[in-house]
C-alpha cells in the first residue's frame, strides 16, 4: 500500500489491480483545466515564447517549413502574377477577422481564426501561406504568440488547421450544390474540427514539455503541465469556445456567400451538382441508423466496470510484481505458472508511452463511469474523424484527375 | 450578457491595433539608442538573445537578458508605461495565471502549504512557475523592442538577411498596410451599426451583424484584391519583385552586432 | 492632324453577360486632352482599363501607335515594358494604387519593375516628389496621408516614369474641394505640353480647363463628340445621358436653371 507523495493519503487498490490517483490529484487537476482552458480558451491558441523547448521549436519549423516552401511553389505556378495581390488582402482579412468578439451559445464571446474560410475559398494551400502571414504580422507587431514559437503555431494553425478544414468541408459537402445547405453545415464543422484538431496539437506540444525538458532538480524548464492535465485544458476552451467561434463563421460566411457571391465557392467544389440535382457521395441520412447504434454503444460502455478482474494477457508490470495480482492472474489462468518476477523487456518498455487517458479514466474526472463515456466519446469521434478525413482524400482524388 | 460586447469588444480590439501602431510608429522616430542601429543588426541581435533567453537554464541568465533588454529599452527612450501596458502587465496576468498551479502540481520538495486547502507547493514547481514567467516577459520585451524602436518596413527589409524569399517581404509589407485599410472598413462598419442601436442587440442579431461584416469585408477583400492586381500590372509588373535597399552599414552598426551576438553566445554559453 | 496615339474601331466588352461597350470607335490624337464624358456605368472606365492594356476587347480592335493591344501581344516583354512606361493609368481609388509601404517605395515600384538603375531610381524619386510638392511625405505610409495627398502620390507614382500617354479614371472624386482644384490645376498645365491625357469624368465643372475634346458616352455607346463649349451647352445632350452641370439644378416641372460660376483666384 503506497501513500501519495504530495497529501500523504493512503492510496487505495481498485479491484481490476490497477491503482487509482489518490482522490486530492483530481480536485487540482480539475481546477488546473478548467483554469488554464478558461485562459487559453477565448484567445485563441497562439503559443507565446517560453512554453516550448527550442528543441521542439525547432523541430516544428522543420516541420512548417515544408509545407510553406510546396505551398509558395504551388502558387506561384497556378497565380503567377495574381499571388501577391490575393494573399496579401487574404491575409489582411483573416487578420482582422480574428479580431471579431462573436457571440456565442450561453452569453459569452469568442474569437475566430478564419483558417477554415480561408480553406474554402482559396484552396489549403493558398490559406496555409495566408493565415501563416497573418500569424506572423500578429506576432511580430503585436506581441500576440512568440517568434521562437511561430513555427508551432503556424504548424497547429495554418497548416494542420488548414488541411483539417479542407479535407472535413470537402468530405461533407461531397458533390452537393454550391448553393446547398449541406456546404454551410459542412463549413460550420469543418471549423469546429480543425480548431479543436489545432488546439490537440498544441496540448500535445505544451504537455510533452515537463516530460523531456527538466533541469537538475527535477523543475520543468518550460511549460509545466504533463499531457494529462495540457490536452483536456487546451480542449475545453475550444471545445466550448473557440470552435464554436470558429463554427459559426465559417457556416456563416459560407451561407452569405452562397446568397451573394456563390462564384466564390467554387474553387473547392468541383463536380459540384447543380441546384436541384440529387447530391452523391457522403450522405449523413443514409447512416443514421448506424450513428444510431454507435451512440447507443457508447452509452453502454460504462458497463465495463463491472467486470471483474483486467483483461486477460493485459497485465502491467506493476500487476506482475505486486502479489494479490499474481494470484488472480494464476487463477484465470488455469493455474499455469507465471514468470519469477517482472520480465526484463515489460518494465523498460512500460515506462514508455503514458496514455492520455490511462485506464479509460480522465484523471480529473471522479466518476468512472462518466470517465468511460467519455472515453467512448473521443475514440470513436477521432474514427470516425479519420473515417471522414479518408473520404475526403480519396473524393478528392477521384474528381481531381 | 451584455451582447453590445459583439459591437463593444470588436471596435475596442481595432481602436487598439490602430493606436499601437501609431504609437510605435511615433517611437521609432524617437531620438534613442535603438533607433540610430542599423535594422538587419537589430534583427540578428534581438533574435540571439530572444534564442539565448529561450533556452537557458539558468534563471540568472534570463534575468541578465531581461536586464539588458531594459536598459536598451530605456536609452531608447521607450516610455515604462508603454512596456507595462503592451507587454509585462499582459503576459504576466496570463501566464501567472496559467503557472499558478504548477506550484502545487509539480511533484518534488515540498516547501510549503497553501492556506486552507493545504496542498502542498514544492520547489521544483516554484522553479518551473518562473523559469516560465521570466522566460515569457524576457523574450516578449525583446520583441516588443525590436518593434518598437524600428519602423516596420524596415523590420521586413530586415528579414532578407535571414534568407526570407522578397516575394513574402513584399506580401508581408502589403498585407499589413491593407490590414490598416481594413481595420478602418471594418470599424466603420461596426460603429454606423451602434449609432443606429436602440436598446439592446439580440444574440441572434449580433451574430447577423457580425457576419454580415465579415461578409462584407470578404467581399471588398475579393474586390481589393483585383484592384491591386490590376494596378501592380499598370506599372509594370510581371510577376518579379525587388525591393530598393536603402540603409547603409556602419561601423557603430557593425560594433553593435558583435556586441549583440557575444551577449547572445555568452547567455546561450552560461545558461547551457 | 497629329498622328493618332489611340484608335479604337468597333469595340466591344462583355463581362459575365453584362455589355459595357458596345460597338465604340473613336480616335484619340496625340498631344490633345481628351474627356470621357458619362455617367457611373456608361462604360468610361472600362474604356480606360482597355486603353491601358488591363482587359482586352471581346471584339474589335485597340491601337496605341499602330500596335494592338492584345493579351498575346503583352506576353511579349520588349513591347510590354514599353507600352508600361508610355502609357500610365491613374485609378480612381487611390488605395488600390498604394499598396507599397512607403510613398517613397510606392514611387520606386514602377522604374524597378522597368529595372532601371537604382541610382536613377533615387534621383528621379526625389525629382518627381518635389514637382509635386509632396516631398515632406517621403518616408509616409499610405495609411497616414490625407485624400488629396494620396491622389497626389498616386499622380506621382504614375509621373515619375514620364509617360507619353496619361489616363486619369475620375481623378477629382472623393476630393475636398481645395485638393480638386489643386488636381485641375494640374491637369490644365498639361495643355500643350505634347503629352496625351485622357480623363474619364462626371465632373462637368472642370472639363472646360482640363479638356480640348470630349466623347459623351450612354449605357456603353458613344452618343456625342465635340470641343467642351458645344457638348456643355447642350442641355439636352447632358439631361439625357445623365449628366448634369454641377451649378444647374432641375424643377419637377422639368425646368433646368443654370447658373453662371465665378472663379476665384486661386493659390498655387
Amino acid at each position: 500500500m503506497g501513500h501519495c507523495a504530495a497529501c500523504g493519503t493512503a492510496m487505495a487498490r481498485a479491484f481490476t489491480g490497477k491503482p487509482r490517483q489518490p482522490p486530492c490529484y483530481d480536485l487540482k487537476n480539475s481546477v488546473t483545466i478548467w483554469t488554464a482552458g478558461a485562459a487559453a480558451g477565448p484567445k485563441e491558441m497562439h503559443i507565446p515564447d517560453g512554453y516550448l523547448s527550442p528543441a521542439t521549436c525547432a523541430a516544428l519549423y522543420a516541420g512548417s517549413a515544408p509545407f510553406w516552401y510546396v505551398a509558395l511553389r504551388r502558387l506561384k505556378r497556378q497565380l503567377t502574377t495574381k499571388l501577391i495581390p490575393l494573399l496579401s488582402v487574404f491575409a489582411a482579412f483573416s487578420f482582422v477577422v480574428m479580431m471579431f468578439n462573436l457571440p456565442l451559445p450561453g452569453g459569452t464571446t469568442g474569437h475566430a481564426v478564419g483558417v477554415s474560410i480561408a480553406s474554402i475559398v482559396l484552396g489549403p494551400w493558398a490559406s496555409m501561406l495566408a493565415i501563416s502571414i497573418a500569424l506572423f504580422i500578429q506576432a511580430v507587431f503585436f506581441g500576440d504568440g512568440g517568434i521562437t514559437a511561430f513555427g508551432a503555431n503556424c504548424f497547429n494553425m495554418a497548416i494542420a488547421g488548414s488541411l483539417v478544414a479542407y479535407f472535413t468541408y470537402r468530405a461533407i459537402s461531397g458533390h452537393s450544390a454550391i448553393v446547398s445547405r449541406r456546404r454551410a453545415i459542412a463549413a460550420g464543422v469543418a471549423g469546429y474540427v480543425s480548431i479543436n484538431v489545432a488546439a490537440l496539437l498544441t496540448g500535445i506540444e505544451l504537455g510533452i514539455q515537463p516530460l523531456l525538458f527538466r533541469d537538475a532538480s527535477g523543475a520543468p524548464l518550460y511549460a509545466p503541465y504533463p499531457l494529462k492535465i495540457a490536452v483536456p485544458a487546451m480542449m475545453a476552451g475550444h471545445l466550448t469556445i473557440a470552435g464554436l467561434a470558429e463554427l459559426i463563421l465559417s457556416a456563416g460566411l459560407v451561407a452569405w456567400l452562397q446568397r451573394s457571391h456563390p462564384s466564390l465557392l467554387s474553387a473547392t467544389a468541383p463536380g459540384a451538382a447543380a441546384a436541384g440535382d440529387e447530391a452523391g457521395g457522403f450522405c449523413w441520412r443514409a447512416i443514421r441508423p448506424l450513428l444510431a447504434g454507435l451512440a447507443a454503444l457508447m452509452l453502454m460502455t460504462p458497463l465495463g466496470i463491472l467486470a471483474v478482474g483486467s483483461a486477460w494477457g493485459e497485465w502491467s508490470a506493476h500487476d506482475l510484481a505486486d502479489p494479490s495480482a499474481r494470484q488472480q492472474i494464476a487463477a484465470v489462468s488455469a493455474n499455469r505458472p507465471l514468470p519469477a518476477g517482472v520480465p526484463r523487456g515489460l518494465e523498460r518498455l512500460s515506462s514508455i508511452w503514458t496514455a492520455p487517458f490511462p485506464s479509460y479514466a480522465p484523471p480529473f474526472l471522479r466518476s468512472s463511469s462518466f470517465g468511460y463515456l467519455l472515453s467512448a466519446a473521443f475514440g470513436s469521434g477521432l474514427i470516425l474523424l479519420a473515417a471522414l478525413v479518408l473520404n475526403g482524400i480519396f473524393a478528392a482524388r477521384r474528381w481531381s484527375g | 450578457m451584455r451582447p453590445n460586447r459583439v459591437i463593444e469588444g470588436s471596435i475596442h480590439g481595432f481602436l487598439r491595433v490602430l493606436g499601437h501602431t501609431l504609437e510605435s510608429e511615433q517611437l521609432a522616430r524617437r531620438a534613442g539608442l535603438l533607433q540610430t542601429i542599423d535594422p538587419r543588426v537589430k534583427l540578428l541581435g534581438f533574435l540571439g538573445l530572444i534564442v539565448a533567453a529561450a533556452a537557458s537554464r539558468r534563471l540568472e541568465v534570463i534575468a541578465s537578458v531581461f536586464a539588458v533588454a531594459f536598459i536598451l529599452a530605456v536609452s531608447s527612450r521607450v516610455p515604462l508605461r508603454t512596456l507595462i501596458i503592451r507587454v509585462w502587465a499582459g503576459a504576466f496576468a496570463f501566464t501567472g495565471l496559467i503557472a499558478l498551479p504548477a506550484l502545487f502540481l509539480t511533484p518534488g520538495r515540498t516547501i510549503g502549504r497553501l492556506p486552507v486547502l493545504g496542498w502542498a507547493v514544492t520547489a521544483q514547481g516554484l522553479r518551473g512557475a518562473t523559469y516560465l514567467i521570466s522566460r515569457v516577459e524576457t523574450t516578449a520585451t525583446l520583441s516588443m523592442l525590436l518593434v518598437l524602436c524600428t519602423p516596420w518596413n524596415h523590420v521586413l527589409k530586415a528579414l532578407r538577411t535571414l534568407r526570407v524569399p522578397i516575394v513574402l517581404v513584399v506580401i508581408l509589407g502589403m498585407t499589413y498596410r491593407y490590414i490598416l485599410l481594413m481595420i478602418g472598413t471594418a470599424e466603420e462598419m461596426f460603429e454606423s451599426r451602434r449609432s443606429r442601436m436602440v436598446g439592446k442587440l439580440e444574440a441572434k442579431e449580433a451574430r447577423r451583424l457580425a457576419v454580415a461584416t465579415a461578409g462584407v469585408l470578404l467581399s471588398k477583400t475579393m474586390q481589393l484584391s483585383g484592384d491591386v492586381y490590376l494596378a501592380m500590372q499598370s506599372r509594370g509588373f510581371r510577376g518579379e519583385v525587388y525591393l530598393l535597399d536603402e540603409s547603409r552599414m556602419r561601423l557603430r552598426d557593425w560594433g553593435w552586432l558583435a556586441l549583440f551576438l557575444a551577449l547572445g553566445a555568452a547567455a546561450l554559453w552560461m545558461g547551457r | 492632324m497629329p498622328a493618332p496615339v489611340f484608335e479604337i474601331e468597333n469595340v466591344s466588352y462583355s463581362y459575365e453577360r453584362v455589355v459595357a461597350l458596345d460597338a465604340v470607335s473613336l480616335t484619340i490624337p496625340a498631344g490633345r486632352r481628351i474627356a470621357l464624358l458619362g455617367a457611373n456605368g456608361s462604360g468610361k472606365s472600362t474604356l480606360l482599363r482597355l486603353l491601358d492594356g488591363l482587359s482586352f476587347a471581346t471584339s474589335g480592335a485597340v491601337r496605341f501607335c499602330g500596335q494592338p493591344l492584345t493579351e498575346e501581344h503583352f506576353q511579349d516583354e520588349t513591347f510590354s515594358f514599353d507600352f508600361r512606361r508610355r502609357v500610365g493609368l491613374v485609378f480612381q481609388n487611390p488605395d488600390v494604387q498604394l499598396f507599397n509601404p512607403t510613398v517613397f517605395d510606392e514611387l520606386a515600384f514602377g522604374p524597378l519593375q522597368l529595372r532601371w538603375p537604382r541610382d536613377l531610381i533615387r534621383q528621379r524619386v526625389t525629382n518627381t516628389l518635389d514637382d509635386l510638392h509632396i516631398a515632406h511625405l517621403k518616408e509616409r505610409p499610405p495609411h497616414r496621408l490625407s485624400g488629396g495627398e494620396k491622389k497626389r502620390v498616386a499622380i506621382a507614382s504614375v509621373l515619375i516614369l514620364d509617360p507619353q500617354v496619361l489616363l486619369l479614371d475620375e481623378p477629382t472624386a472623393a476630393l475636398d474641394p481645395r485638393s480638386q482644384s489643386q488636381t485641375i490645376d494640374l491637369l490644365a498645365g498639361w495643355k500643350d505640353t505634347g503629352r496625351t491625357v485622357v480623363t474619364a469624368t462626371h465632373d462637368l465643372d472642370s472639363v472646360e480647363e482640363i479638356a480640348d475634346d470630349c466623347f459623351v458616352f450612354q449605357a456603353g455607346r458613344l452618343v456625342a463628340q465635340g470641343v467642351p463649349a458645344s457638348v456643355l451647352g447642350d442641355a439636352d445632350l447632358l439631361r439625357r445621358t445623365g449628366l448634369l452641370h454641377a451649378h444647374s439644378h432641375a424643377h419637377a416641372s422639368g425646368e433646368i436653371h443654370s447658373h453662371p460660376h465665378r472663379h476665384h483666384d486661386r493659390e498655387s
